[in-house]
């Protein structure tokens, strides 16, 4: 904008001062438009890699909506953020890049008062032609691989070893039994759980599965 | 995801459940008596499914008292675990700077002269919506405050029998909700000694004649007249003296505001953060309700009004948007700590849109600001209450 300015001012001597001020107001204009656009629009492969982080890692101690009705400056939304990791929100430094561009270009003091939920978002922001479990033929899961699997995007409500915490003990738990109600809960949530169907992939679940069928 | 209204609702239903175990879910729900059929979206506006947050529409301040059900529910975690407050095991321990601790359980609580007093509860972040610039917190408008018959034992006589010694000045309170993960502090918080030890401060096991219900703190809470909810621990379980005020989030930089004006948007000052504590002046219209249409000719308004620890002597309505104002005429009960209902009968002439405003001044004469000063928790909103509203032929 600064540049903006002061190519009008070198010019003001051929110009009339009333063209130079159009030019001038025209000229700030569209740097702001620009400017805004820049701060406001976020690519959809952004969105959905926000989305899912806010949806794994910000909704283990609140859901969602608690994000969706802020409206706050750059700044604020920073120091929201790093407080949240402070407190364990399992963000690595790129993560929370990432999250805090989203949640800076969605919530901002000027956007209007009704947004999609952070659900509404995933599901606007799915990839086509996603697997579906029909599809796919049983899956086989991988004990070794759901251990680590389990850690990162269960434990925080389940427990270290599966043994429970602000969410059941897994660890012998008969819905290991009933398949069909473990991928039901896993995939759609329950009660305050969230549904996982957005962030695992059917192969993780399965592999979660396996696992906590091994404990 | 396409999620119809009554699904959505079911969700919160399970989220008020969050931490409770075994039937401390059907408890939540029969104590709540949140409708599961009819409205969508039952007699609460819920801000946060999880933990449970959610406000009471201020129609419902018509009554006197606002029913459990219908009355406001915040807390940082939700509710404990079952076993965390079961009644057979459940026990308030008085330990720190006190002659002989103390471990009581309810029935050995209750034989405490009992005392009911009728306060307003008001979180403190009621209205945070209405500062700007905006501050982040629950997005509270008009309604996490309410008006309830609290029944229990004086915390002073628990407090005299185990002999407070001369350095325990405050009174910490912790109560059993935990939050999920181990990393997040603890919601403790202290009161002065004073406070503590002033004869209306109660540990209440009864909410409007009925046994506390757990979104409200079951088994016991502390009710500080006057004071914001924050004092006003939920599921106690420990109370500790101490020489100074807790240390830790939720009392050293939480629920704090500056002591004098800052610059709105500027970010936490320098300068000193005092704990808020007293609620000030404020009053709210109930009826008629935002975005009404209104037939010319009488129209009731009617509203709430309190001040904390001080009376409520005047309330002023304006039905031309604060170009003149009116006193309105104050109504029913007159009780220390509740809020004051006020009616006032306008004769609405002209045709077209206009806005309501209401306004009112406590036995200080300390009176109702326009707007509230700018803080960065968003704390205290107190200005004048407004509601746009149209006149029809």
């Amino acid at each position: 904008m600064r540049g903006v300015t002061e190519g009008v001012r070198r010019e003001r001597g051929r110009w009339s001062p009333l063209v130079a001020g159009l030019v001038l107001l025209l000229g700030i204009a569209a740097v702001t438009a620009a400017q805004e656009d820049d701060k406001h629009t976020i690519e959809p492969a952004q969105a959905r890699r926000a989305v899912t982080l806010i949806h794994a890692r910000c909704a283990v101690c609140h859901t969602t909506d608690l994000i969706v009705q802020q409206r706050l400056p750059p700044d604020r939304w920073q120091v929201t953020v790093e407080k949240m990791m402070h407190w364990g929100a399992d963000l690595s430094k790129d993560e929370a890049d990432a999250l805090l561009q989203f949640v800076t270009a969605r919530y901002h003091p000027g956007a209007t008062d009704h947004l999609p939920s952070i659900e509404e978002e995933l599901a606007m922001t799915a990839p086509a032609g996603g697997p579906s479990p029909a599809s796919d033929g049983p899956l086989v899961g991988v004990s070794a691989r759901g251990a680590e699997i389990f850690a990162r995007n269960c434990q925080a409500c389940h427990g270290e070893g599966a043994m429970g915490g602000a969410g059941p003990k897994l660890a012998r738990n008969k819905i290991l039994k009933n398949e069909g109600a473990f991928w039901e809960t896993v995939l759609h949530g329950r009660g305050p759980m969230p549904a996982w169907g957005s962030v695992l992939s059917h192969q993780e679940i399965a592999d979660i599965h396996a696992w906590l069928a091994s404990r | 995801m396409a999620v119809t209204r009554r699904a959505l609702f079911e969700r919160v239903l399970q989220g008020i459940g969050v931490g409770v175990v075994g039937g401390g879910l059907d408890r939540a729900l029969a104590d709540s008596q949140v409708e599961t059929t009819g409205q969508a979206s039952g007699p609460l506006t819920v801000r946060v499914s999880r933990p449970f947050d959610a406000e009471t529409p201020v129609r419902e301040f018509t009554s006197w008292l606002t029913s459990n059900e219908r009355f406001f529910v915040r807390s940082h975690f939700g509710p404990p675990s079952a076993e965390a407050i079961q009644p057979e095991t459940w026990r308030l321990t008085v330990k720190g700077l006190v002659k002989d601790e103390l471990t009581l359980s309810l029935p050995e609580l209750k034989k405490f002269e009992p005392v009911t007093i009728t306060a307003v509860l008001q979180c403190s972040g009621n209205g945070r919506a209405h500062h700007r610039p905006k501050v982040p917190g629950v997005q509270w408008e008009r309604g996490a405050a309410g008006n309830a018959q609290w029944t229990g034992v004086r915390l002073r006589d628990v407090l005299q029998r185990a002999g407070v010694k001369p350095q325990g000045l405050h009174v910490q309170l912790q109560g059993a909700d935990r939050p999920a993960l181990p990393t997040v502090p603890l919601f403790t918080r202290s009161i002065p000694i004073a406070k503590a030890l002033h004869p209306d401060t109660l540990l209440a096991y009864e909410m409007n004649g009925r046994p506390l219900p757990l979104l409200h703190g079951a088994p016991l809470r502390v009710i500080t007249p006057g004071w914001m909810a924050e004092s006003c621990m939920k599921w106690l379980t420990e109370i500790t003296l101490r020489a100074d005020e807790t240390p830790g989030y939720y009392m050293q930089q939480a629920y704090r505001i500056p002591e004098t004006s800052i610059q709105p948007g500027s970010g936490l000052p320098g300068s000193v953060m005092v704990p808020v504590e007293q609620m000030p002046v404020k009053s709210l219209i109930a009826a008629p309700a935002e975005g009404d249409t209104l037939r010319i000719g009488p129209v009731t308004i009617q509203g709430v009004a309190w001040a904390g620890e001080s009376p409520i002597t005047k309330v002023e309505v304006s039905c031309d948007d604060g170009k003149t104002w009116a006193p309105a005429r104050l109504v029913g009960e007159e009780q220390p700590y509740a809020w004051r209902h006020w009616q006032y009968l306008w004769n609405a002439r002209q045709v077209g849109p206009t806005a309501i405003l209401c306004r009112a001044t406590d036995a200080q004469g300390t009176q109702q600001p326009e707007k509230s000063p700018w803080n960065p928790g968003g704390f205290l909103w107190n200005g004048w209450d407004r509601l746009s509203v149209t006149v029809a032929a």
